[in-house]
């Protein structure tokens, strides 16, 4: 993946962002690490259980959640490059776009969950449910603080506070929201696809 | 190549990959599926990783620990999925 990055300011060797964020992401990473794998020991021992549960899920809505929180994605990666040109204000609209995709997610997340609820499917009606609330939950409440994030991000890029050169705190706010699609990335197959 | 453009590359390589994330859980529930299922989301974490949070500019260090992370992780998973089941 070669790009015309050195021109436009980031070196070989250039850590985006603040170092601490990037150790707060791998904290991060290594909490949903155990989670995850939580999940596939207890799928291993009761695979029965967890390929029943797993067929009152949606898939397609697992997909739709996915594609929202990847344009979400998309779209703060461009704003960051608007950032790294100076051009705050295109980068605000950007992000409120980034803000528009990201609440797809949430009201298809909602909508699943109150599903879910209505159907009885609550976090006591079985082992699978039970890791899916915790899995998803805990996933759902950190998309909630990028969004957040996002949102205070775009009213600091509406104020031109950032720009090619201040922009450390713009990247890492930008980081976690990349750290939420990746996070989700390996969580979807294992909840929503894997038999 | 810009980097806005590629970016747009990435996004459209994301969103194909999560299609054929689930077209494969459709074909069928086989180990090898389930293997090609876990390669697929390696391969989507690794395009967030290197394009979106451009560790493809970052120290080897940090760019191993990042993709590194989601290949771990498949590869747990997948063995442990095998193993006990």
């Amino acid at each position: 993946m070669s790009t015309s990055a050195e021109s436009r300011g980031v070196a070989r060797g250039h850590l985006p962002g603040d170092l601490a964020m990037w150790f707060f992401i791998l904290a991060e990473l290594s909490v949903f690490a155990i989670l995850i794998l939580a999940f596939a020991v207890t799928q291993a021992l009761k695979p029965q259980l967890f390929g029943e549960s797993r067929q009152l899920l949606n898939t397609s809505t697992g997909l739709a959640m996915t594609l929202s929180l990847l344009t979400a994605g998309l779209f703060a990666a461009l704003a960051q490059e608007q950032v790294r040109r100076s051009r705050s204000r295109h980068g605000a609209v950007l992000l409120l776009a980034a803000l528009l995709a990201g609440s797809v997610y949430v009201v298809l997340k909602l909508t699943e969950y109150r599903h879910l609820l209505a159907s009885g499917l609550g976090m006591e009606h079985n082992t699978f449910f039970t890791l899916y609330w915790i899995l998803t939950g805990f996933h759902f409440l950190h998309v909630l603080l990028g969004m957040v994030i996002l949102g205070w991000l775009a009213e600091r890029c509406r104020r031109g506070l950032y720009n090619a050169v201040n922009r450390s705190g713009f990247e890492s706010g930008v980081l976690y929201w990349h750290m939420v699609d990746l996070i989700w990335v390996v969580l979807f197959p294992l909840v929503y696809v894997l038999n | 190549m810009s980097a806005s453009r590629l970016l747009l590359v990435c996004w459209a390589a994301l969103a194909t990959l999560s299609v054929c994330t689930v077209v494969l859980s459709q074909v069928g529930a086989t180990w090898l599926l389930s293997i090609a299922i876990l390669l697929v989301a390696v391969g989507k974490a690794w395009l967030i990783a290197d394009g979106f949070m451009e560790m493809r500019h970052a120290p080897r260090l940090w760019r191993r620990l990042m993709v590194s992370w989601a290949l771990v992780l498949a590869a747990v998973v997948g063995l442990t999925l095998l193993s006990i089941g």
